[in-house]
C-alpha cells in the first residue's frame, strides 16, 4: 500500500509539476510566468459566471415542464462525456506518451501498482474537468429545490466517483487500440494518426446515438401527455441508453427511496466494477505493449546507398531547418496530437456539430447558405486561430529543449530561422485548410472564389499568428523539460498565445461585425489579408532582433 | 589564431565567478588541452568561444573575429562537439547530418565525401538510416564528432570528448585532432584523461577556481610545479586545495 501510495504522489508530482512550483516559488523564479496564469485563470471566471446564470435559467425551463430530475441528468452526462473524450487523450499521453514507465519497470514494483497509479492520476486530473461541470447543476437543483442532507450527502459521493466509469472505457479502448496496431514500421505516425481517428470516431457514434436517442423520444406520439404526467420521464427514456446517469440521478432525487437506494448501489457498483476491470486489464493490454514498443524502438539500421545519394544534397537553410521541424513534429507523437491532430480535428468537430446536431441549429445553417461571405469570413478566421491554437510556432524554440546548443553553435542566420518554422506551420496549417474547406462543403456548397479567399487570407493569417507565436516563444523559451508533453502541453507561452489570438483578433472580428452593412463586402475580403500581411511584416523585423538577440544570450 | 582576453563570467548575479581573468592564446597547427578539476570553469570558458554563454567582460576573437560581434562568421570557421551528445533524437543520422551540412553550406560532393570518410572512420556508417534516438551514448557522441568535422573546422572545440567512446574511435580522434593541426586548424579541447593531454597536447593550461594556474608545454608544466613527475602528478599539486 505504500508503494502504492508513494507512486500516486510521484506521479501527480510529475503530473503537476508540484516540487518545480514549490521551488521556483522558493526561488522566487518564474514569477511572471505564474502571474500570467493566474490573470489567465481569473479571466474566465466572467465567462463562468454567466454560464452558470445560464443554467440557473435553463434549470428554469426544465421546472415549468416538471422536468427538473432531466436538469441532473444533463448535467451528470455532460461531465462524463468530457471526462470520457479527454479521457481518451489524457490515457494515451499518460500511458503512451511519458517515459516514467520505462524507469518504474525494473524496480520491484507489482504492476498492478504501476497501473492503478497512473489510473488514480487521471482520475485526479479528471476531477478538474468535471467539478466546474457538474457542481454548478448539483448546486442550482439543490439551492432551488431546497434539498434534504441525504442529496449533498449522495450528491458527494456521486461527485466523487463520476470519472471512474467513464475513464474505465476509455482507458480500455486506447489500450485495446494501441495493442493491436503496434506496427514496427512508422509505428508512432500511423498509431498517432490512427489514434485521432479512431478518437473522433468514438466521438461520432457518441453523438449520433445522443441524437437518435433524443430525437426518438421527441417523436413519440404521446410526448407531451406522457411528460405531464410522469417527472421522470426524460430521465428514465434517456437513461436507457446510459443507465449510470440515471441511477445516479434517482439517487441524489430519490435519496431515502427504495430507487434511490437501488440507484447508489447500481451506480457504484458499476464505477467501481468499471475501474477493476480497466486496471486488470491494463496490466495484460498496457504492459505487454509498453515492453514491445521498447525493444523496436533501439535498433539503428543501415542506409541504403540511393537514399545516401538522393538525401544528401546542398538545399537553403531554410528548407531544411522547416523539414527537421517537420519532422520533429510528425515523429514525436504529442507534438503530432497538440499539432496536426488540432488543425484536423477542430474543423472537424466543429463542422459536424452543425451538420450531426439536430434542428435547433436548423437556423443557423439557413443563414450560413444564404451569406457566403460571411462563411468565407469565418473559415479564414478559423484557420487564422488554428494558426496560434496549432502551437507550432508558440513552442518552436521551447521543442528545441536541450538540443538548443545545436541551434546556437550553428551558422544560421535569424532570417532563416524564421522562414523555416514560419513553413513548417504553414505546412501544417495547409493540412487544417484544406480538412476545413472539405468539411465546410459537406454542409455549405462554397464557390471558387470563397474558397480562395479562404486558403489566401487564412495563410496571411497563419504566417501572422505563427510568427506572434514564435516572438512570445523568443522572449522565453521553456528549455526545461524532460518530456516533450511538458514543451507543448505544460507551456505558458501557450496560454500567452491564447490570449493574444483572443486580444487580436476579437476587436477584429468585433469591427468586421459592425461595418459589414456600411462598406462592400470585397473592402472588408481584400482588407483582411491586407491586414495580416502588414501586421507580419511589422512582427517580422521585432522577430529577427528577438531571434539573433536571444539565441545569442540565451543562458545555457 | 584563437585569443582570449580578460575573459570574465559570474553566475547568480555576480556571487560565483566561474571565470576570472583569463587571457589566452592558441596559435594555428596546435593542440590545446585545458584541464582542470570539477567546477574550476572549463564548461564554462568553452560555451563562451563557441557563442552559448555571453561573457560579462573581455573579448574572444578566432583568426581576427570577434566572436560576439561577428557571431554567424565566426560559427562558420568553428566546430563544437559537447560533453553530453543531445540531439535531435526523432531524426535519422544520416538527416541530422545533412542538417548541419546545409547549415553550413557544404557542397553535395564534398559533403558525401566527408560523411563516408568520418562516418566509416567512427564505423557508424551501418546506423545512419537509424534514427538517433536508438543510438548508444557512444554512437551518438560520434556522430556528433562526424556532424562537427564536415566544416572542416579552422576551430575545433571539444567538452570531454573521449567520454563515452571507444578505444579504436578515441584513437581515431586524436589521429583526426593531429591531422587537422597538421593542415594549419586548432584544436581546444577540455579532458579529465590526463594521459591523452599528456600524450596529446602541445600546449596545457590548467584552470582552478576559473582562473589559469599553469600553461605550457608538458616540459614547462614539469618545470614550473614542484615535484616533476607525470601530469596527473603536477595537477594534483596545483590543485590540492580542491
Amino acid at each position: 500500500m505504500n508503494k502504492l501510495v508513494s507512486l500516486i504522489k510521484t506521479d501527480l508530482n510529475i503530473t503537476f509539476g508540484i516540487s518545480s512550483l514549490k521551488y521556483s516559488i522558493k526561488n522566487k523564479k518564474k514569477r511572471w510566468t505564474y502571474i500570467i496564469f493566474a490573470a489567465a485563470m481569473l479571466s474566465l471566471i466572467p465567462s463562468y459566471i454567466m454560464m452558470v446564470r445560464g443554467l440557473d435559467q435553463l434549470y428554469a425551463a426544465f421546472r415549468m415542464m416538471g422536468q427538473q430530475s432531466y436538469f441532473l441528468m444533463m448535467g451528470i452526462m455532460m461531465s462524463q462525456f468530457m471526462i470520457f473524450f479527454l479521457g481518451l487523450l489524457y490515457a494515451m499521453s499518460k500511458y503512451y506518451f511519458s517515459s516514467d514507465t520505462e524507469q518504474l519497470l525494473p524496480l520491484p514494483i507489482r504492476p498492478a501498482l504501476i497501473v492503478g497509479s497512473k489510473f488514480t492520476s487521471l482520475v485526479i486530473s479528471e476531477y478538474l474537468v468535471s467539478l466546474p461541470i457538474i457542481l454548478p447543476f448539483i448546486l442550482i437543483f439543490g439551492i432551488r429545490e431546497y434539498q434534504s442532507i441525504l442529496y449533498w450527502l449522495d450528491s458527494l459521493l456521486v461527485i466523487v466517483l463520476l470519472p471512474l466509469l467513464p475513464l474505465s472505457i476509455a482507458t480500455i479502448l486506447i489500450m485495446v487500440f494501441m495493442k493491436y496496431t503496434n506496427i514496427k514500421s512508422k509505428k508512432d505516425l500511423v498509431r498517432t494518426i490512427g489514434a485521432l481517428l479512431f478518437i473522433f470516431l468514438v466521438v461520432f457514434i457518441q453523438m449520433k446515438v445522443n441524437q437518435i436517442v433524443s430525437q426518438g423520444l421527441m417523436e413519440s406520439e404521446s410526448f407531451l401527455f406522457d411528460l405531464a404526467r410522469d417527472a421522470h420521464l426524460l430521465v428514465n427514456k434517456l437513461g436507457k441508453a446510459y443507465p449510470p446517469a440515471m441511477w445516479a440521478v434517482n439517487s441524489m432525487v430519490g435519496a431515502a427511496s427504495g430507487k434511490g437506494i437501488q440507484g447508489i448501489l447500481f451506480y457504484v457498483a458499476v464505477s467501481v466494477i468499471g475501474t477493476v476491470i480497466a486496471v486488470v486489464l491494463s496490466e495484460g493490454l498496457y504492459l505487454d505493449g509498453l515492453i514491445g514498443n521498447n525493444e523496436s524502438a533501439s535498433r539503428g539500421k543501415a542506409i541504403a546507398i540511393d537514399d545516401f545519394n538522393s538525401s544528401t544534397r546542398l538545399r537553403k537553410p531554410w528548407l531544411t531547418l522547416a523539414r527537421k521541424e517537420l519532422t520533429m513534429l510528425f515523429k514525436t507523437p504529442i507534438y503530432l496530437m497538440n499539432s496536426v491532430g488540432g488543425v484536423i480535428l477542430v474543423p472537424i468537430l466543429l463542422v459536424m456539430s452543425l451538420f450531426t446536431s439536430g434542428s435547433e441549429i436548423e437556423s443557423i445553417r439557413v443563414l450560413l447558405r444564404n451569406n457566403e461571405a460571411l462563411v468565407a469570413l469565418g473559415g479564414a478566421g478559423m484557420i487564422t486561430i488554428l494558426g496560434m491554437l496549432n502551437s507550432v510556432g508558440v513552442t518552436t524554440f521551447s521543442r528545441e529543449g536541450k538540443n538548443m546548443w545545436v541551434q546556437r553553435t550553428l551558422p544560421i542566420n535569424p532570417k532563416d530561422q524564421i522562414f523555416g518554422r514560419v513553413l513548417a506551420s504553414l505546412a501544417i496549417q495547409g493540412m487544417g485548410a484544406v480538412i476545413l474547406l472539405v468539411s465546410i462543403s459537406f454542409v455549405i456548397p462554397l464557390s471558387l472564389t470563397s474558397a480562395t479567399f479562404i486558403l489566401v487570407t487564412g495563410a496571411f493569417g497563419s504566417i501572422l499568428m505563427t510568427m506572434l507565436g514564435m516572438t512570445i516563444d523568443i522572449l522565453r523559451p521553456m528549455r526545461e523539460w524532460t518530456n516533450p508533453q511538458q514543451a507543448m502541453k505544460q507551456n505558458i507561452n501557450v496560454l500567452i498565445g491564447m490570449g493574444v489570438t483572443a486580444l487580436l483578433l476579437g476587436p477584429t472580428g468585433l469591427i468586421i461585425y459592425n461595418i459589414q452593412d456600411m462598406v462592400p463586402d470585397i473592402v472588408i475580403l481584400s482588407g483582411m489579408p491586407l491586414l495580416f500581411m502588414v501586421l507580419s511584416l511589422m512582427d517580422y523585423r521585432i522577430l529577427h532582433y528577438l531571434v539573433a538577440r536571444q539565441l545569442a544570450e540565451l543562458e545555457e | 589564431m584563437l585569443r582570449l582576453e580578460g575573459l570574465e563570467k559570474s553566475y547568480s548575479k555576480g556571487s560565483v565567478k566561474a571565470v576570472d581573468g583569463i587571457d589566452l592564446e592558441i596559435r594555428p597547427g596546435e593542440i590545446f588541452g585545458f584541464l582542470g578539476p570539477n567546477g574550476a570553469g572549463k564548461s564554462t570558458t568553452i560555451k563562451m568561444i563557441v557563442g552559448l554563454l555571453k561573457p560579462d567582460k573581455g573579448r574572444i576573437v578566432i583568426d581576427g573575429i570577434d566572436v560576439w560581434n561577428e557571431p554567424l562568421k565566426a560559427k562558420q570557421i568553428i566546430s563544437y562537439v559537447p560533453d553530453n551528445p543531445e540531439i535531435y533524437d526523432r531524426l535519422k543520422g544520416i538527416e541530422y547530418l545533412n542538417f548541419v551540412g546545409d547549415m553550413y553550406g557544404i557542397p553535395t560532393e564534398l559533403r558525401r565525401e566527408r560523411i563516408e570518410k568520418y562516418c566509416s572512420i567512427f564505423n557508424i556508417k551501418d546506423a545512419l538510416g537509424g534514427i538517433i534516438g536508438g543510438y548508444s551514448h557512444g554512437m551518438k557522441q560520434k556522430l556528433v564528432l562526424a556532424s562537427a568535422l564536415l566544416n572542416d573546422p579552422k576551430l575545433f572545440i571539444l567538452d570531454e570528448p573521449m567520454v563515452g567512446l571507444d578505444p579504436r574511435s578515441a584513437f581515431n580522434l586524436k589521429e583526426i585532432m593531429r591531422d587537422m593541426c597538421d593542415r594549419g586548424s586548432k584544436v581546444f579541447f577540455s579532458t579529465h584523461v590526463m594521459e591523452v593531454a599528456e600524450k596529446l597536447c602541445d600546449r596545457i593550461a590548467i584552470i582552478n577556481r576559473g582562473k589559469i594556474i599553469a600553461l605550457g608545454t608538458m616540459e614547462e608544466l614539469r618545470a614550473q610545479a614542484e615535484e616533476k613527475g607525470s601530469l596527473e602528478n603536477i595537477f594534483l599539486e596545483l590543485t590540492e586545495d580542491e
